[in-house]
């Protein structure tokens, strides 16, 4: 799947920098971070801990904690209808609207994002209320398909209790919550973090066949390759709070141009892949409240020359749809070839 | 070769009010000195369980664990405390595992004194600098004096590892030891345990949800997949992985998604009978995967127990009686193809 058509963007994030007041100065958690999504598109957030993806995503549903502050950018999103919405100028009641209906998330800790004192089936009909939706038949028959659709036993689980259902099922639960006022975006902050390997494997399944039937975009933040290889169209790389590295998922996990996505892709073991030489990124991320000059990336960079120490590199096309921000580019992609990373079945 | 440690017929429960919960039954393990045995399940499958019991840091309710051919409980005085010493265990948590109100060097000279491994406090200092270059952080006088909050993740674990070799211990278990740090800096603690484990002649027991890590970890050694309680498979890693045989290791090897986009969407899937892994309360007669398995033979998975022994054909250990038996793979339903979409 390509998206390079420019009418069907959903949401355009573009030059977007967050920051945290912090007792020690300003934390730049997220810097000049520009992204389309378009209709039915999955982007994956990739990076380490603490890399800027989770505030980015927090900043798009304007979750943010209060010690943040949004620097600049903006955040546009187009409606159904075809009508342009800025983000970041809503007011409350607007972005009480605005947050479910036309943009969900589903939280990490699954156990932790249901109330455990009401029934699955108070909370839909919570969630539809607050948007007005009153009419508790069509809200339960709703439901009730998206349950079926995230392969739940649709009569026992809406009217369970959170503790009656196991963590997988949970996960699923909260992903028909997120769909259930039909959103256009659905974020999804690492979706199969700490569920176990079949779990997962549902999990992943049901999401492959919803967003097919139901047509909305992700964007789903993960700290797990294996997921974004596997659900993506694009994958975003973060580092330091810069977007270093956007592309589709093929171009990125194949010709790598960035040194920090090299470097992740060859620190992660594969289970088919035999005897592997597997290499870690040295160093730990850098301190965000006085960050290195040049590209932040180069005192861990094994590719960093005189210049990536001094003049920060431009995120710039390197071929179609595809993004870096790295001087040694070139390089990247030769040792990316050469090694043969991907020496999969082609 | 006596084994380093050997898990004889272990079993465990635990109580959950008055329900007794069989978390571990009939465990045979052997590890060898300076040996690599993976284990890996799901969450509840009782490898945690299986690493503390070899740790000696938990009885087995029946069953014995023998230290160098003799059991954990028969030795006495001396012998008995330099058996527990060669023991050690890395936690997960590295966060929770040293204390934050102790510096770097007070944590490490803790174990060093009251073992008496080294005398005098020259000595203790001069270990404790050998030990943190072992783990490679150095130099040393800049970990000595921090406090375990002004380390990251990954320089905390190896704090953790080198407290474990204070008392120079002949196994380590290592208990999901690198899923908290991040994926990045992974590889250089397994290959720092890889090193350790050729220059300190210690065996590792490594024990991870996550089966591409152990592939890698245990790639000349074993792995044992357990289930439910029980391995239901052990045996060389390339085996293990390359030619699986039980079908919950099928499963599980087809589940996994692989960080590279074609490999990992035209992977072939398994389908099971059910999603639900059922509880340790209500273990499930006969093979306990045999609800889920789409496999299953009526009338032989649930009613014997499957005895861990080779299949032919196979090369490893299996508990599996359609394999183990020689019914063969011909006569089993055909694995449904989930190929997913293309780009």
């Amino acid at each position: 799947m390509t998206f390079n058509s420019h009418n069907d963007v959903v949401l355009s994030v573009q030059d977007l920098s967050i920051s945290y007041l912090t007792p020690r100065g300003r934390l730049r958690a997220v810097s000049h971070a520009s992204f389309d999504l378009h209709q039915g598109e999955t982007l994956a957030l990739i990076g380490e801990s603490g890399c800027g993806k989770s505030t980015l995503n927090l900043g798009l549903m304007r979750l943010l904690p209060t010690n943040a502050r949004v620097d600049g950018g903006r955040i546009e999103y187009t409606r159904r209808d075809g009508a342009p919405i800025d983000v970041l100028r809503l007011n409350d009641r607007q972005l009480r609207q605005f947050r479910w209906s036309e943009c969900s998330m589903v939280f990490q800790a699954a156990l932790n994002s249901l109330n455990p004192v009401i029934r699955v089936r108070d909370m839909f009909y919570d969630t539809a209320a607050a948007h007005g939706k009153r009419f508790r038949r069509q809200v339960r028959d709703r439901a009730l398909d998206l349950f079926r659709r995230v392969r739940l036993d649709p009569e026992r689980v809406f009217n369970a209790y959170p503790h009656e259902l196991s963590g997988g099922m949970r996960q699923r639960v909260l992903l028909a919550l997120a769909l259930l006022l039909n959103p256009q975006v659905v974020i999804l902050d690492e979706p199969t973090t700490a569920v176990d390997i079949l779990t997962q494997r549902t999990i992943i399944e049901v999401l492959k066949a919803i967003r097919e039937e139901l047509n909305f975009s992700t964007i789903f933040i993960s700290h797990d390759l294996s997921v974004a290889a596997e659900m993506a169209d694009t994958v975003a790389t973060m580092y330091a709070g810069e977007i270093v590295e956007i592309g589709p998922v093929y171009e990125l996990f194949y010709r790598p141009r960035h040194a920090y996505t090299l470097g992740l892709l060859e620190a992660v073991p594969r289970l088919s892949a035999g005897e592997e030489e597997l290499v870690s990124i040295p160093g730990s991320p850098p301190d965000l409240i006085e960050p290195p000059a040049g590209c932040k990336f180069h005192v861990r960079c094994p590719f960093a020359t005189d210049r990536c120490r001094v003049e920060p590199p431009p995120l710039e096309p390197v071929g179609e749809n595809h993004l870096a921000a790295c001087w040694e580019k070139a390089r990247v992609l030769t040792h990316a070839l050469e090694n043969a990373y991907h020496d999969a079945p082609r | 070769m006596t084994p380093l440690v050997e898990l004889r017929h272990v079993n465990r429960t635990f109580k959950k009010g008055r329900t007794p919960i069989p978390v571990l039954q009939d465990i045979n393990l052997a590890v060898a000195p300076n040996e690599i045995l993976c284990l890996v399940g799901e969450s509840g499958c009782g490898k945690t369980t299986t690493g503390k019991i070899m740790a000696g840091l938990l009885d087995a309710s029946s069953g014995e664990m023998l230290y160098e051919g003799r059991s954990l409980v028969a030795y006495r005085g001396q012998a008995r405390a330099d058996a527990r010493r060669a023991l050690q265990i890395v936690h997960q948590d590295p966060f929770a595992s040293l204390n934050p109100a102790h510096t770097i060097g007070q944590i490490l000279s803790y174990p060093l004194k009251r073992h008496n491994m080294v005398q005098g406090r020259a000595a203790v200092r001069r270990r404790i600098w050998e030990l943190l270059t072992l783990v490679d952080l150095t130099p040393p006088g800049d970990i000595v004096n921090k406090f375990p909050h002004q380390l990251s993740g990954g320089q905390r674990q190896r704090v953790s590892i080198a407290r474990a070799l204070t008392v120079e211990p002949r196994l380590i278990v290592a208990d999901e030891a690198v899923s908290m740090v991040d994926v990045s800096i992974r590889i250089s603690l397994l290959k720092m345990l890889h090193r350790l484990r050729d220059e300190l002649n210690v065996a590792i027991v490594f024990i991870t949800h996550d089966l591409a890590l152990a592939k890698y970890f245990a790639w000349e050694g074993r792995i044992a997949v357990m289930y439910l309680g029980r391995v239901v498979e052990i045996g060389a890693t390339a085996n293990v992985i390359g030619h699986p045989a039980h079908p919950y290791t099928r499963a599980l090897i087809a589940a996994i998604p692989e960080a590279d986009p074609e490999l990992t969407r035209n992977k072939q899937r398994m389908k099971l009978r059910s999603e639900d892994i059922p509880s340790l309360t209500q273990i499930p007669p006969g093979c306990s995967f045999h609800p889920r398995c789409p496999f299953f033979v009526p009338g032989v998975c649930d009613t014997r127990v499957p005895p861990l022994e080779n299949a032919p054909g196979f090369s490893q250990d299996v508990a599996c009686i359609p394999l183990t038996s020689g019914m063969g793979l011909q006569e089993w339903a055909p694995v449904e193809d989930m190929v997913a979409d293309g780009p």
